[in-house]
């Protein structure tokens, strides 16, 4: 018998529900841009020139070193910053999102995207969720070449405690949850 | 075909019995030979399969309350769109240009050029009548569900008219349709 496929994972948008990649040729994609921005800043390359900001590597390499070098830095959740011409731009957000994928009805992985930029290192986050939870857990990479960890199973509602407990340096509101395709705080 | 579809074209929706349910699986595991090792999970033996029936004799395969196949009258049984993302490798793909996109988003059928040009792709194995997934120049997922009307090589040589029927296209009816309750 053949080996059993893993099921890809399509990024989905979050405002239009079409995969992210499409989202230019969805009914409006100018109420996408600011989730593309945020979730996929890597697929629309020219949505981030736009919107005036720098490379999206060098934001999040900042946003690392600084929750590094930074200890128990509160997210900079609302930070704006002033562009030249007046445009108002948001950081990328210093967050962590779970996402539930049902393979069928009772078979499901949760995603985790994001502690990484907690200056948490994924792979020992993975064997750690891992244990926790008596599962398989592992780092693989997202539609976007971001990597994320793997939890199979449901583990949802009791994620957000492990990871506050485990990882001090992220605070309960910046954990968000996406159900039904939408983003939801934990909290 | 699914482009104005909603939960309340369902006429009747209907627990096949095992021998139906057999039929179904066996002629679904013939067309797409890749998705068998994963048929146990999508459609697992013990849950009940439902097929719901919907005008234009369009029959739609659920299992717990989402559509994961369609077909027409006895046709072959085609995958939803988000099944087809998950498991890509499943159907023969042929890939229209940039420019055919926003067509076939809003349902026209694709017209051989699209895929004759310098962003389109055929896959020259494909056969006329065959399901086949509609895939985009410089983009990763398909964009639609399609039906040949002509083989890949006809397509190539006659350019022009329709080569493939636009079965299902996301953001059509079916789409948003993820789960019938
Ligand atoms: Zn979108």
């Amino acid at each position: 018998m053949a080996e059993k496929p893993q099921p890809v994972r399509v990024l989905y948008c979050g405002v239009c529900g079409l995969p992210a990649e499409y989202c230019e040729f969805g009914p409006d994609f100018e109420k996408c841009k600011p989730w593309l921005i945020q979730n996929t800043p890597d697929l629309y390359p020219d949505l981030l020139k736009e919107a005036g900001a720098k490379d999206a590597d060098k934001v999040s390499d900042q946003l690392q070193s600084a929750s590094i070098s930074g200890g128990s830095s509160k997210p900079k959740e609302e930070e704006v910053k002033r562009l030249p011409g007046g445009k108002i731009k948001k950081k990328e957000k210093q967050e962590v999102v779970i996402e539930k994928m049902t393979r069928n009805k009772r078979k499901c992985i949760t995603t985790v995207k994001g502690l990484e930029l907690f200056g948490v290192k994924l792979s020992d986050a993975s064997k750690k969720l891992g244990k926790k939870f008596a599962t398989g857990a592992s780092v693989t990479k997202g539609p976007t070449e971001k990597e994320q960890i793997d939890v199979q199973g449901d583990i949802f509602y009791d994620i957000v405690e492990f990871i506050t407990d485990t990882w001090p340096d992220v605070p309960e509101s910046a954990i968000f949850f996406i159900e039904d395709g939408k983003k939801v705080p934990a909290v | 075909m699914f482009k104005k579809f909603s939960s309340e074209e369902v006429s009747a929706q209907n627990q096949v019995k095992a021998s139906v349910q057999r039929k179904i699986r066996q002629s679904i595991a013939e067309e797409y030979p890749g998705l068998e090792p994963v048929l146990d999970d999508l459609l697992p033996k013990k849950s009940p399969l439902i097929v719901a029936k919907c005008p234009n004799h369009l029959n739609l395969v659920l299992v717990n309350n989402v559509p994961l196949f369609f077909n027409i009258r006895d046709g072959p049984y085609m995958p939803t769109l988000r099944l087809l993302h998950q498991y890509p490798d499943v159907m023969k793909k042929l890939q229209v240009d940039r420019g055919a996109i926003r067509f076939v988003l809003s349902g026209a059928n694709i017209m051989c050029p699209g895929l004759t040009s310098p962003g389109g792709a055929l896959d020259d194995k494909v056969e006329a009548e065959t399901p086949v997934a509609i895939m985009a120049e410089g983009k990763q997922h398909a964009l639609a569900i399609g039906f040949t009307k002509m083989s890949a090589k006809d397509i190539r040589t006659v350019n022009k008219g329709i080569g493939v029927d636009n079965m299902h296209y996301l953001n059509d009816g079916l789409w948003k349709m993820e789960r019938l309750d």
